[in-house]
Order: C-alpha cells, then sequence, then structure tokens
C-alpha cells in the first residue's frame, strides 16, 4: 500500500499535513469549524449507543471497583439520617410543647388573673397520693391554695410551696374538693356545651387543632336576670395554625333571642375519689341531680368568697348519674377534662380568695 | 498514493467513530488514579504493530484528526502526537515480519509512551499551554502499560482496518 513512498515521506507527510491543520485551527478557519460541529452532529448518537451499550458493563465495574466506597459512604448516610430523625423528633416534640403553652395561655387568657406557666417536673413516689410537683414555687408568686390548670381546664391546687418548687394536689385525690357549678339546658342534654374531649375548653371551644378551625356556640336567655358571667353570648373563635401574622379573634355578639331554653346553674361540691376514678359532685339542692342535670352537662368551677378558684374555669363533664332508691339526691359522676396522667406545661393561676385576702 | 489514503479510510473512520466514543463514554469517564486511559492511542500503537510504522502513521493521523475534531485540541495536535506514537510501535516490523504478541507489546507501550509525551510537547510548541502540567510520571507509564496491555486483543481489529493480512509462513517443498 505505501510502496510507493518512503517511511521518511510519510512521516515528513503527516507532520506537515498536522502543522498546516494546526496552523489554520489556530488562526480561526470557518471551514473547520463548520466541520467540527458537524462532527459533534456525528459522534452525538455514537456516543448514546456506546452508552447504551456500555452501561451494564460500567455498573458490574462500578461494582466491583467501588464497592467498599459505597459501602461506607451508606453507612455514613445512615448515621447522618439517624442525626437527622432525631432532629426532627426534638423540632417536633418543641412544636407540641408550644401549642400545649399556647392552650394554656388561651384558656387563662379570659380569667382577669395573673399565671405562672409552669413544667410538670415530678410525681408522687407513693400510690396513694394524687400529686404532682412543678417547677415554680413562692420566687415566681405561687401560694397554697391556688388552682393549677393546663390546657384542657383545672387540675388541681397548690398544697405546699418551696422556692422554686410546688406541691399540686389533683382534683382525682379524695382530699380534694372545690365549689362547682353545671350549666345546663332544661330541655336538652349538652345544649350550650361542647363535646367534650381531653382537648376542649377555651370558653368551651376546642382548641385542640391549630388547624384552621371554625367554632361557634350559643348559650341561651333566661326569663329571669343572670350574672354576667351568664349572660348569653354568641362567640365566634377562630384559631388558626401558628405562623407569623396569624391572630386570633373574639367575636362577642349582643343576643336578641328571647325563644331559646333557659339555662340552669347548679351548685354543689366537687371531690376526688383517687385515680383513674371520677369526681363525685354532690349538689347544694339533692333534688338538682334528678329534675335538671343531664349527663353531657359541664362542671366548672363556682368561685365564690370561699373558693380557691375564680368562677369559670373548666373541670370536666357529667359522664354519670345513679338515682338512689329511696333518696332524692343521686350520685354524679364527673370525669375530668384534664388527662392527668400526661401532665406537662400548667399554669398557676395567681387568685387568692376573698377570705385569705381579708385574713392577710 | 491514491490507496494509501482512500483505501485503509473506509473502514478507518467507522472504526475510529467508535474506538472515539468508547474513549468519550468508558475512558474519559473512569480516570484511574487521576489518568484516563486512552483507548484511541492503543489502537493506533496496535495498528502500527500488526501493520508497520507507516501504516500506524497514518492509523495516528486519521484517528488523531477524529480525536482532535471531537475536543478542544487545535486540528492537528493530536493526529500529529498519534501518528508518532503509530510510527513508533511500527518500528517492531524492522526486526521481524510477524512480531509477537509480546514483542508488539513492548513496541506499543513506547509507541504510546512517545505519543503521550507527544502531546504536551506540541501544546508547547503551538502556545496551546505552558510546559508540561499534568503529572507524567503517572500518566505516561499507566497510559503505556495500559496501551500494551491492549495491544494483542486490539491488533487484529488494527490490521483489519488498515486492510493488513497476517502473513502464513509455509515450508518450502524440496
Amino acid at each position: 500500500m505505501f510502496s510507493g513512498l518512503s517511511r521518511r515521506r510519510v512521516l515528513l507527510l503527516v507532520v506537515l499535513t498536522c502543522v498546516l491543520l494546526i496552523t489554520l485551527d489556530k488562526r480561526g478557519n470557518a471551514v473547520i469549524d463548520r466541520a467540527r460541529s458537524l462532527f459533534a452532529r456525528v459522534v452525538q448518537p455514537i456516543d448514546t449507543a456506546t452508552q447504551a451499550l456500555m452501561l451494564p458493563i460500567e455498573r458490574v465495574w462500578d461494582g466491583i471497583v467501588n464497592f467498599d466506597d459505597v459501602q461506607s459512604e451508606n453507612e455514613a448516610l445512615r448515621d447522618q439520617l439517624e442525626h437527622m430523625r432525631g432532629n426532627d423528633v426534638e423540632a417536633r416534640s418543641a412544636v407540641l410543647q408550644y401549642r400545649e403553652l399556647l392552650k394554656i395561655s388561651q384558656l387563662t387568657s379570659k380569667f382577669q388573673f395573673d399565671t405562672v406557666k409552669a413544667q410538670v417536673v415530678g410525681e408522687s413516689p407513693s400510690n396513694f397520693q394524687n400529686t404532682v410537683e412543678i417547677n415554680v414555687g413562692g420566687r415566681q408568686g405561687v401560694a397554697v391554695g391556688m388552682p393549677v390548670t393546663d390546657g384542657a381546664g383545672l387540675i388541681g391546687r397548690i398544697t405546699k410551696v418551696f422556692a422554686d418548687r410546688s406541691i399540686v394536689l389533683l382534683v382525682t385525690d379524695p382530699g380534694y374538693s372545690i365549689a362547682a357549678q353545671v350549666l345546663s339546658s332544661s330541655d336538652s342534654p349538652g345544649t350550650g356545651t361542647t363535646t367534650p374531649t381531653e382537648s376542649t375548653l377555651l370558653n368551651g371551644q376546642p382548641v385542640s387543632d391549630l388547624t384552621s378551625s371554625t367554632t361557634s356556640t350559643t348559650t341561651t336567655t333566661t326569663t329571669q336576670p343572670l350574672p354576667p358571667e351568664l349572660q348569653p353570648i354568641d362567640t365566634t373563635t377562630t384559631v388558626v395554625p401558628l405562623v407569623p401574622g396569624v391572630t386570633t379573634s373574639t367575636a362577642v355578639a349582643v343576643p336578641t333571642s328571647t325563644t331559646l331554653p333557659p339555662v340552669v346553674r347548679e351548685t354543689g361540691t366537687l371531690q376526688g375519689q383517687g385515680a383513674d376514678q371520677p369526681m363525685l359532685l354532690r349538689f347544694v339542692d339533692t333534688t338538682s341531680a334528678v329534675t335538671s342535670v343531664k349527663v353531657g352537662a359541664v362542671v366548672d368551677t363556682a368561685g365564690g368568697t370561699s373558693s380557691n378558684a375564680p368562677q369559670g374555669i373548666p373541670i370536666g363533664i357529667i359522664t354519670h348519674i345513679e338515682r338512689q332508691t329511696g333518696s332524692s339526691s343521686a350520685l354524679v359522676e364527673v370525669t375530668p377534662n384534664a388527662n392527668l396522667k400526661s401532665l406537662n406545661f400548667v399554669a398557676v393561676v395567681l387568685y387568692v380568695s376573698n377570705q385569705d385576702a381579708i385574713g392577710k | 498514493m491514491r490507496n494509501i489514503i482512500l483505501g485503509p479510510l473506509l473502514r478507518l473512520v467507522p472504526v475510529g467513530l467508535v474506538a472515539l466514543s468508547i474513549q468519550r463514554v468508558v475512558f474519559g469517564a473512569h480516570p484511574i488514579y487521576g489518568v484516563k486511559l486512552q483507548f484511541v492511542l492503543a489502537l493506533v500503537v496496535a495498528a502500527g504493530a500488526g501493520g508497520g510504522a507507516d501504516r500506524g502513521a497514518v492509523a495516528g493521523f486519521v484517528l488523531g484528526l477524529l480525536y482532535d475534531a471531537s475536543g478542544n485540541t487545535p486540528l492537528g495536535l493530536m493526529a500529529l502526537s498519534y501518528g508518532l506514537a503509530g510510527m513508533t510501535a511500527g518500528y517492531v516490523h524492522s526486526f521481524t515480519p510477524d512480531p509477537q504478541w509480546w514483542l508488539a507489546s513492548i513496541f506499543a507501550f513506547f509507541g504510546a509512551a512517545v505519543g503521550e509525551i507527544a502531546i504536551p510537547l506540541a501544546e508547547v510548541i503551538t502556545g496551546q499551554s505552558g510546559w508540561i502540567t499534568s503529572d507524567v510520571r503517572i500518566t505516561i507509564p499507566l497510559v503505556a502499560g495500559f496501551a500494551a496491555l491492549a495491544c494483542p486483543p486490539l491488533m487484529p481489529v488494527g490490521r483489519w482496518m488498515m486492510g493488513v493480512k497476517r502473513k502464513k509462513w509455509k515450508a518450502m517443498l524440496e
């Protein structure tokens, strides 16, 4: 093939051609540029086909060569993922704690009394005492007898105060009793109340969900004058998600209806019966339980000069009424709103009863 | 002269395109110790070792041109380097008309080394870059070693694309 040319001539020809091409290309040649772009188009499908053919081989090769690296990288990534999960749980916990605090704030906001936020730091070691220990005490203005609430309602009262610690006697303890009131409509049970759940009660409105929700409750008017706190209200509470810039609004409208059934207020003494047991309500008027009070009615604090709590703090709902034979009275069982087994954040209402205030 | 260029060109270009594609997709994408093995260069030295210095020079020139056309180097730079590589590998035919595989591999090694070292030199000469920047102490042995290993299996391909038939020796009748 190359018989006509000597080896030196071939070499010379190659070198000269190359130098010529380099020179032309370095100076910028339109023909060479066009040839390059055309060549790129020709090569592209071949590259694609080669990639498709070589992919399995490449993967096998990568599997052989990079197996250890991939394994160690995988372990490192798993470790990183575990850390991220931990952070995620921590963040969720923080959000839940924030919500809990918010509920407490919303519950106590309707009172005219200051509150001290606290966290439950311990429980009673005894089987026979229903108490919890909280991390606020005398330095924060806490005093014996003050009511303690959480987002759902009343949980107990302060029985012992230290400098930075306090002991709370829970409402379920047999030694606990408080003046309570039941508001019920005479026509149907539960009228004017919300469905009782663990996480209700911002003016009887559920506040458990921080997703956008709108609830409204209408209580009734009566033919007799009522105290201001029992004035019929038309309340609309909107609780919106916890994002910056949102607000919680409460609109109170003047009632006009006079056709609604009357609300009956019954008072009595609520007493604990021990852990996991419902509280017992004893009415001042022993016939009340038989006549007007129904299952599902809301029980809250009655207030008064001798009471350790202001009026209107929700306590629980009536879950059972048992009529006693040969007597006009009945056993009324009340289940507390608060989940006393899983208390975390609470609020001490800095309320001193009138008697104590006078005594001081 | 016409046969010299046009004869093998019909085979060189398609084989060169495939080799170039393998170089770009496989060896270019998977460097070993930071060195990209040169499949096209291995094919060039295999063609030289199989067909001789002159055929190796032509193979190097054509495949080098394809390389240049697909890359950023000035057209002719790789052609020059690969042409030198093919010619160096082809010098094995000066010693024996039908070299053994190991002898061809040795010449392929030197041919690839010459071709690889010629690239930075040519770049310096043409002002494409400064003095040798890459670590040639690692690059050249690896590339040359790969070419030496790939030479025996690539030699049949190199012969085919250059239109060379392997010589068959027959014993003379008395």
